[in-house]
């Protein structure tokens, strides 16, 4: 380490602010909340692969802080993930085991299993005791088949032909136990899947929006987001329009931008001086 | 009260046709005592990107600054500039590292695509979870009302002028309902040829 | 009865609840007498409630439990030769967020009173009502109007009954009677003090700063109004909690007279455009 730049920090956690933040929490000023997906996330077994489906609703303690996020991840080619519980937890872990399945494929060479996704995760997410709130429903078909798995915070999972997640999961695995059955149809399942995400959306409070489906069979993916707009939003009767000038204006300063021309220009390896 | 809330602050970033814009009150206080009326939340991170850091101050200044050196790095290695995009996910980066020591900041981000000159905006929670929505995002003190506000002004293909009544509105009355941002407004309309920045006349109590 | 003696309860304690014929009476007669008398509020069934609901401010956790009422005030009030000018702000407040930018924090109890709140709103507002009704009560019984001393005891003696059960007020009570101009400061505490010049609430530390380096007892009216607004002006600037309209009243022999009310948005732009002429008359 040199005296003017400092090094990059090393990869993993850092606590260097734990300690200020807990003085701060004894002094009263609580950690203040993440965003949760509060969420309804599922996901079946049928005839040819497996079927995924999520709604898209985050919040911030009451607040819906995003009333279309994306809670079905990309692990790889022919494994997704929805995640439920702490947001950012649920995309940086699913983004850290991707790149680790990439490297795995890129090792072996050939199409990762869907039990090698799960056993990463689920050692992940062991090695942090739950505290690294992310719920999981891992889908994805490989040489032996289709595979559903279900993966708790504390790093334990379930193998299992359907399955629900999330604050949601309750009014979701209603709607399977009634209709579930072995070998459905796409057609047929993917109508289960929306059923039982909508169930969520319309029965659990940190539910809600629309309903993305990931449908996986063995060798494709449909990424279909939306499938199903729930909740059609009503059109603005009437419209705030600004006269120019509203706005009082104490200063007014102006920065040009020369756009930059980016050219690329490859350097050609030389060969090396040997003529004396 | 919550640690976010113990300097103050109020921001808004909305995307308007061809154009972002980003705004900031600049109350700078600590609790009910306001200190200062000029201090910058919004931070320039190249020609056509903006991020602002509202939250607790001295982690507004100190990740600014983190992130400044990381930025710097990126342009030297990949000698060209950062797509707002690429951007946000470092910033994500930056704060999910500290996943059980966060930094109290909750940042917004605006930019154009250095190449395409697409907008975007972004926010994050303060442990880095990203929110990219095709309208506007909001962070600070005052959010509820600013969701309130932006619901209601905001419609698609805002032209850079309506762009500005439509912020600047959107954030003077939302901030006035909120004792502990305000005292000055200030807002920068991000353009493909030019970057207009301009002071608001706000109330000052 | 050995678990109720245990529990605190007298032996006055109604066990077998409400009267089955007192029907819509249920609240005003049996649980208070608040209907017949207005400084009677309604308690807990329980002994000694000043000490008792202590308890329950917090929860199982011992967490505080926060009631957010409207909170958070400037208000000044001085004497000096010309009488007794009071200004305040209009702001009302519940946490962080903003109720009301136009609240009225003077109370104009009768001709020759004014009260001013701070501190819980609903509180203020009620027991000035009370008092209103008592210092007429006492002008028909007396024909005479109430003097200062006399309204602001009433008042100190009414909240001072519900010492420690989570009253809040700080209030000035200002008035015009047969010994002059009068300024008192009550609050629910049980203080009650005469003075020259008072400021409360969360902004009166800058209202004082303002008002003790500008206050002379031989102020004209003018500047005495003019003193006020700039006190309270400053104090919104600085404080969090105070803003909107900075109203002026002025106490004279012949009543009170209101002065002015003005945005403090306007009063900062006229002092911000007054700073730079003064910068430009000296640079000249």
């Amino acid at each position: 380490m040199t005296a003017v730049v400092p090094d990059i920090a090393k990869p993993g956690f850092s606590f260097e602010n734990c300690r200020r933040n807990a003085f701060l929490a004894q002094k009263g000023y609580a950690v203040p909340k993440a965003t949760k997906t509060g969420t309804t996330i599922v996901g079946i077994i049928y005839k040819d692969g497996v079927i995924l489906g999520a709604d898209t609703r985050a919040t911030e303690d009451t607040i819906v802080s995003d009333k279309n996020c994306s809670k079905i991840h990309y692990l790889s080619d022919n494994i997704y993930c929805c995640g439920a519980g702490t947001a950012a937890d649920t995309e940086m872990t699913t983004q850290m085991i991707s790149s680790q399945l990439q490297l795995h494929r890129l090792n072996t060479g050939r199409v990762v299993p869907v039990i090698t996704a799960n056993r990463l995760l689920k050692h992940m997410l062991f090695r942090y005791q739950g505290y690294i709130g992310a719920a999981l429903v891992l889908g994805g078909v490989d040489s032996t088949g289709p595979h559903l798995y279900c993966i708790y915070p504390h790093g334990s999972s379930d193998k299992l032909p359907f399955t629900t997640m999330g604050s949601g999961s309750l009014a979701a695995m209603a709607v399977f136990e009634t209709r579930w059955k072995p070998d459905m149809d796409e057609e047929e399942g993917k109508k289960l899947v929306r059923d039982a995400i909508a169930a969520g959306i319309f029965n659990d409070l940190g539910s809600g929006s629309n309903v993305d489906v990931c449908v996986i069979r063995k060798n494709n993916v449909d990424y279909i987001r939306p499938f199903d707009v729930a909740n059609v939003k009503g059109q603005k009767q009437g419209s705030y329009v600004f006269d120019k000038g509203t706005t009082a204006v104490l200063s007014t300063r102006s920065i040009p931008v020369d756009i930059e021309d980016i050219s690329i220009t490859p350097i050609e390896p030389e060969s090396m001086d040997t003529s004396s | 009260m919550s640690i976010l809330a113990y300097n103050g602050g109020a921001i808004i970033a909305m995307k308007g046709k061809n154009c972002v814009a980003i705004a900031s009150d600049k109350r700078f206080g600590i609790q009910a005592q306001t200190l200062s009326c000029n201090f910058d939340k919004i931070f320039e991170m190249g020609p056509h990107l903006y991020i602002a850091l509202p939250g607790l101050a001295t982690d507004t200044q100190t990740v600014q600054q983190k992130l400044k050196f990381r930025l710097n790095l990126y342009e030297l290695r990949e000698n060209r500039r950062i797509h707002p995009k690429a951007f946000a996910s470092m910033v994500s980066n930056l704060l999910y590292e500290r996943r059980f020591g966060p930094f109290f900041v909750e940042p917004v981000i605006a930019g154009l695509d250095p190449k395409t000159f697409e907008p975007f905006v972004c926010n994050l929670d303060l442990i880095g979870c990203p929110n990219i929505p095709e309208d506007f995002v909001v962070g600070g003190t005052c959010s509820e009302q600013l969701y309130g506000m932006c619901e209601a002004l905001w419609k698609p293909d805002l032209l850079p002028d309506e762009l500005f009544e439509t912020i600047s509105q959107a954030l003077l009355n939302a901030v006035d309902r909120d004792a502990m941002s305000g005292w000055g407004a200030r807002v920068y309309i991000i353009e493909k040829d030019k970057i207009v920045v301009k002071e608001l006349k706000t109330r000052m109590d | 009865m050995a678990l109720a003696e245990l529990c605190g309860f007298d032996k006055t304690f109604n066990f077998n609840g409400v009267p089955k014929d007192m029907g819509a009476d249920i609240d005003e007669n049996f649980f208070t007498g608040n209907f017949v008398s207005h400084t009677a509020l309604a308690l807990p069934p329980f002994p000694d409630p000043a000490e008792n609901l202590q308890k329950f401010s917090v929860d199982e956790s011992g967490k505080q439990l926060k009631i957010k009422f409207d909170h958070g005030t400037t208000t000044l009030g001085f004497q000096y030769q010309g009488g007794v000018v009071l200004a305040v702000d209009s702001r009302a407040t519940g946490g962080q967020y903003i109720g009301s930018q136009t609240m009225k924090k003077i109370v104009e109890i009768n001709d020759y009173l004014l009260g001013t709140l701070a501190g819980g709103a609903a509180d203020c507002v009620y027991w000035d009502r009370v008092l209103a009704k008592q210092c007429r009560m006492y002008e028909l019984r007396n024909r005479e109007r109430i003097s200062v001393a006399a309204a602001s005891k009433l008042m100190a003696n009414m909240v001072y009954n519900y010492k420690g059960m989570g009253l809040s007020m700080g209030m000035m009570i200002c008035g015009w009677d047969k010994r002059g101009p009068g300024l008192y400061y009550v609050d629910s505490e049980g203080t009650r003090t005469a003075g020259k010049v008072f400021s409360v609430g969360s902004g009166s530390v800058y209202a004082f700063g303002v008002l003790d380096s500008g206050y002379r007892w031989d102020l004209t009216d003018e500047e005495a109004y003019d003193l006020g607004r700039r006190a309270i002006y400053h104090a919104t600037h600085r404080d969090a909690y105070s803003g909107g309209i900075v109203r002026v009243y002025h106490m004279r022999s012949t009543g009170w007279i209101h002065i002015s009310n003005e945005d403090c948005k306007d009063i900062h732009y006229k002092f911000v455009e007054e700073k730079e002429n003064a910068v430009a008359g000296a640079s000249v």
